[in-house]
């Protein structure tokens, strides 16, 4: 036994240490790497993650199936009393889904009215969840589409009820959802009907900080959250939640997406907006031959289509 | 049948790997998207530590260093930091190793709360410095704890279904191949 210790200290001893070396340099150099130039350490983490999860998927879908299966078992106790409960809660949405056609059919004469554009490329691409991100302390989740479906970073996910996240890292087959409740998520809001501008700030709670508000007096708990689409990034117009007071105080979001079971999401295809740069070239038509050529050949070109 | 030493090393490696791959795939499960508000132990490192502590020879030091390297790159956490802190804290409890061999087990526990104290504050405050947004304090307090309290299990299990046990004085097996 002594001689067996001896041997590893004469012999292996400075290699082992060496490679120690090297390997816990290799390491930390990733790790400045990553602070220095984070994202193409990230795209090399989306490829990685792009290779790894989908050989897990056949695993991965039946266990959280038979999960999903066993945690539902409970609720097949007490089936009568939700059979009554899904009763009373249909009446109700019978009369919700009235009002919503009457309202539906409103608004399109409405729109109709107004001659109103509806953004016709807010089209969506439908993903399945495939994982979460597999530490308490980061809330995003995989979904089955990438690159490949076209799909780019920060567009907008839901499901079928509100915002879900923004797209924060694809890789080919599939992408991640960075979630409204991780610590690194910021959407810009709008209250209604206060109209009040804000940042909901994930905070690892599960319901989001409301921060940076306008005039905080006029937020109240009960109001609707909208995505307000400031900066450009994120499109308008899109359902958060409603405003919460917590016990110390402070405004928070209930978020209107069911986290609890996030399955399928749809992500909005979203291109930014046009920008106009160029201040008066439309106040009216320029003075001399050039432009006046430049009239013409426009006629002409109008004329042909 | 030759050779019955290495078949049982590297045997006991698989197992290991195949293991920490295991946690891997169970934490990654989507089953809870809700922000948790307490937090499970982290397993792969209690795992790791009991075989480090008892068999250092099961658990090789690139293998250690791929299994976290992989993690860190699949649960988002700052790539290599904390795999090369892991590395490190086994490292030390590999060297601790025959030290600990004659001792009970409340030593070896002490042990391995003392290195995973150094590491959890290590990670934190290097993160600190380099401003990296983290996780709540509160939180990976909790994990250390899980970690920590989790361990004996871990320990038992390897000892009493996984066969990892320290190598006793009487203990032929590993010196049969020189025999």
């Amino acid at each position: 036994m002594a001689r067996d210790r001896g041997q590893s200290e004469d012999y292996a001893g400075p290699f082992k240490r060496l490679l120690l070396g090297i390997l816990v340099l290799c390491l930390v150099g990733l790790f400045l790497i990553w602070r220095i130039d984070s994202p193409r350490v990230e795209r090399f983490r989306a490829q990685v993650v792009d290779q790894v999860v989908p050989s897990f998927d056949w695993a991965m879908a039946p266990v959280t199936g038979v999960v999903n299966i066993l945690r539902d078992f409970q609720s097949y106790q007490r089936m009568y009393q939700q059979n009554q409960d899904l009763r009373r809660e249909l009446q109700q949405m019978k009369a919700w889904k009235e009002a919503a056609l009457q309202l539906e059919q409103e608004n399109a004469r409405l729109l109709d009215l107004n001659n109103v554009q509806l953004d016709p490329r807010l089209t969506y691409v439908t993903g399945v969840v495939m994982a979460d991100s597999g530490s308490p302390f980061r809330q995003s989740v995989l979904i089955n589409v990438g690159s490949r479906d076209g799909i780019m970073d920060g567009w907008a996910a839901m499901d079928g009820l509100g915002l879900v996240g923004r797209i924060s890292g694809v890789g080919s087959n599939t992408a991640r959802v960075l979630l409204l409740t991780d610590t690194s998520s910021r959407i810009p809001i709008t209250t209604q009907p206060s109209g009040q501008r804000a940042l909901v700030i994930g905070d690892n709670s599960p319901s989001p900080l409301l921060d940076f508000i306008e005039s905080p007096d006029q937020v109240r708990p009960g109001d609707r959250i909208l995505t307000s689409g400031d900066g450009g990034v994120f499109p308008a117009g899109l359902l958060v939640g409603q405003v919460i007071q917590d016990r110390t105080g402070r405004m928070r979001v209930r978020i209107a997406a069911d986290y609890e079971r996030l399955e399928f999401l749809r992500v909005l295809r979203s291109y930014p907006k046009d920008r106009i740069n160029d201040p008066g070239s439309m106040i009216g038509p320029a003075a001399g031959p050039r432009a006046r050529a430049a009239d013409q050949a426009n006629a002409a070109r109008a004329g042909d289509e | 049948m030759s050779d019955p030493v290495l078949p049982r090393v590297w045997l006991m490696r698989a197992l290991y790997a195949a293991l920490s791959v295991g946690i891997v795939f169970v934490n990654l499960l989507p089953i809870s998207t809700v922000p948790p508000s307490w937090v499970g132990p982290d397993l792969y490192l209690a795992l790791t530590f009991a075989f480090a502590a008892r068999r250092p020879d099961y658990v090789p030091i690139l293998l250690v260093a791929a299994l976290a390297l992989g993690m860190d790159l699949l649960f988002q956490r700052p790539p290599g930091l904390w795999a090369a802190i892991t590395v490190l804290g086994v490292e030390t409890l590999r060297n601790r190793a025959p030290a600990l061999r004659d001792l009970t087990f409340l030593s070896e526990w002490a042990a391995v709360s003392s290195t995973l104290l150094v590491m959890t504050l290590t990670y934190r405050i290097i993160l600190a410095v380099f401003m990296v947004d983290q996780a709540p304090l509160g939180l990976s307090l909790m994990q250390l704890a899980a970690t920590l309290l989790v361990y004996p299990l871990v320990v038992l299990v390897a000892h009493a279904i996984l066969g990892v046990r320290k190598r006793a004085p009487g203990d032929l097996e590993p010196a049969r191949g020189r025999i």
